[in-house]
């Protein structure tokens, strides 16, 4: 057995380091609990923009969301299968890949995923842009992949039952499935030429996104259970392509250090000749 | 340190106070840390006023400062004295990278839980007789169409909750329906997510649309099953 003194000192010294550790990680802790947001790490190395089993995925760091049942509107369901979805993303400064995976017991050829942003300034309803009575919200962007066709579609949509097809289709999609769980890959340019239509991204700023997944299991009669509106969604969360590395903060900071040693050099040079 | 060891002891104390103290009395809440920050400055520049009445105090207030600056017959606090000279540019430093550093946190949303609902939506009492069996039928149409998200229990956990936020409301909570008149739920579960004011952030609320659904009557009924079953009651203004 230790003798006491020994002990407090002990605790106080562990103590101490729990509170340092507190203190230097104080700001990744309150965020690292739940994702808020998608972050694209900025890569120079090329990016798998159809290639979700790429090891520069690994590089990426993920984040979770949870998904619900689509309820918002009808035709509305009440349960999914999958509930939720891991997302890494990359940019290299022109091109950006975002990367979809979640567990589905099965593969099906009606298994699909879709990327929602919000376009513009207004903001818009995560179901489809939903029309708000008192707002006036604006369209959303969805890209959308299914397993059968294995390709993405660049989609525009205001509100339920306005979801179409754009005359031009930016996106790639590419799927590929594995043990029980799904990645899939969308990839496009940061901007496009279309921005009423398409989200532009800017890197450093945080727009929104939301995601959604459809099982494409069938039930006993042969009729597929998720469909449509009848899907797996999730909330509007936030996504930010990494700015290029800004170093000017350091500048900042070793000039206003400086100054303050040229201060305390001048102050104590006074108060020595003045007495 | 007889003449700068008070004004430090105010000014801890003064902290502690304004920090840990204020908040606990009933009423109050935490102060944010400019306002903090304003109370010490204001105490730090009554001190200085405060010592610098008389030429005595003044010296006694100042003397022990100089003299540790220049570091003259300072003797064992030589140590501290060139810790406080480094120390000092690097904090400096330190608090220009803070605030010049891009923020990695998403920007904040402020959300109104409870807006103010449309002028049509305020003061209507419910026209559905308060019977049992009433109740029972409102419960019911709730177990049907609220449930999924709200939850059996009223507790805002239902099995299709738990992707949305805002999250579901908890009506046993007594901070949700207790605190309601019975029409602001019926403007609620009429209107929905997409009936939102802009401050109640309704491009996240997942609330369905009622009214393009459900009869009235339902909605009285619902709301009825709601107060019961969460054991609340709505407010009234008598």
């Amino acid at each position: 057995m230790k003798p006491g003194n020994q002990m407090i000192k002990e605790v106080l010294r562990n103590g101490t380091a729990a509170i340092v550790a507190m203190i230097i990680g104080g700001a990744s802790i309150g965020y690292a609990q739940e994702s808020v947001s998608v972050r694209a790490a900025l890569t120079t190395g090329g990016l798998p923009l159809e290639d979700p089993n790429a090891a520069v995925w690994s590089s990426a760091p993920p984040a979770t969301f949870p998904m619900s049942p689509q309820v918002h509107w009808q035709n509305r369901i009440q349960e999914v299968t999958v509930k939720d979805v891991i997302v890494r993303a990359l940019h290299d400064g022109n091109q950006m890949a975002v990367l979809l995976e979640y567990a589905d017991p099965t593969q099906d050829p009606d298994d699909a995923a879709a990327l929602e942003f919000m376009v513009g300034d207004k903001k818009a309803h995560f179901a489809h842009g939903q029309p708000m009575l008192q707002v006036e919200g604006g369209p959303v962007n969805i890209w959308f992949w299914k397993n059968k066709t294995d390709k993405g579609v660049d989609m525009s949509a205001k509100g339920f039952g306005t979801l179409k097809p754009q005359e031009h289709q930016d996106v790639k999609a590419k799927g590929a499935y594995s043990n029980g769980t799904w990645k899939v890959v969308f990839s496009r340019n940061l901007s496009t030429g279309h921005p009423e239509e398409d989200v532009q991204i800017t890197p450093g700023n945080f727009i929104s996104i939301a995601f959604a997944v459809w099982d494409g299991r069938k039930d006993g009669a042969g009729e597929l259970v998720e469909k449509g509106s009848q899907k797996a969604v999730s909330s509007w969360w936030y996504f930010r392509a990494d700015a290029p590395p800004d170093y000017s903060g350091y500048m900042y900071a070793a000039i206003a250090a400086a100054l303050a040693l040229g201060f305390q050099f001048v102050l104590i040079r006074k108060l020595k000749k003045g007495q | 340190m007889g003449a700068l060891g008070k004004p430090i002891i105010l000014m801890v104390a003064m902290y502690v106070f304004i920090k840990f103290v204020l908040p606990n009395i009933p009423g109050s809440a935490p102060l944010p840390s400019s306002l903090i920050a304003l109370y010490l400055l204001l105490t730090g520049s009554g001190i200085v006023i405060f010592q610098t009445l008389s030429k005595e105090s003044k010296d006694a207030f100042w003397g022990p400062m100089q003299r540790f600056l220049t570091g003259e017959n300072l003797g064992g606090l030589q140590a501290l004295r060139y810790g406080v000279l480094i120390l000092f540019p690097l904090l400096v430093g330190w608090q220009t990278y803070g605030s010049t550093a891009v923020s990695d946190l998403p920007p904040i949303e402020s959300r109104t839980i409870h807006p103010a609902p449309p002028g049509e939506y305020t003061g209507l009492s419910n026209p559905v007789a308060k019977t049992p069996d009433n109740i029972m039928q409102g419960k019911g149409f709730y177990a049907a169409y609220c449930s999924p998200c709200h939850g059996g229990n009223f507790d805002g956990k239902g099995p299709a909750a738990r992707g949305f936020v805002p999250a579901p409301a908890n009506f046993a909570d007594p901070t949700t329906i207790a605190m309601l008149q019975e029409s602001y739920l019926f403007w609620r579960i009429k209107k929905g997510g997409v009936g939102l004011p802009i401050e109640g952030t309704p491009w996240k609320s997942a609330m369905p649309r009622w009214e393009v659904e459900l009869p009235d009557e339902w909605i009285w009924k619902i709301i009825m099953g709601e107060y019961d079953g969460a054991h609340q009651s709505p407010r009234t203004w008598e």
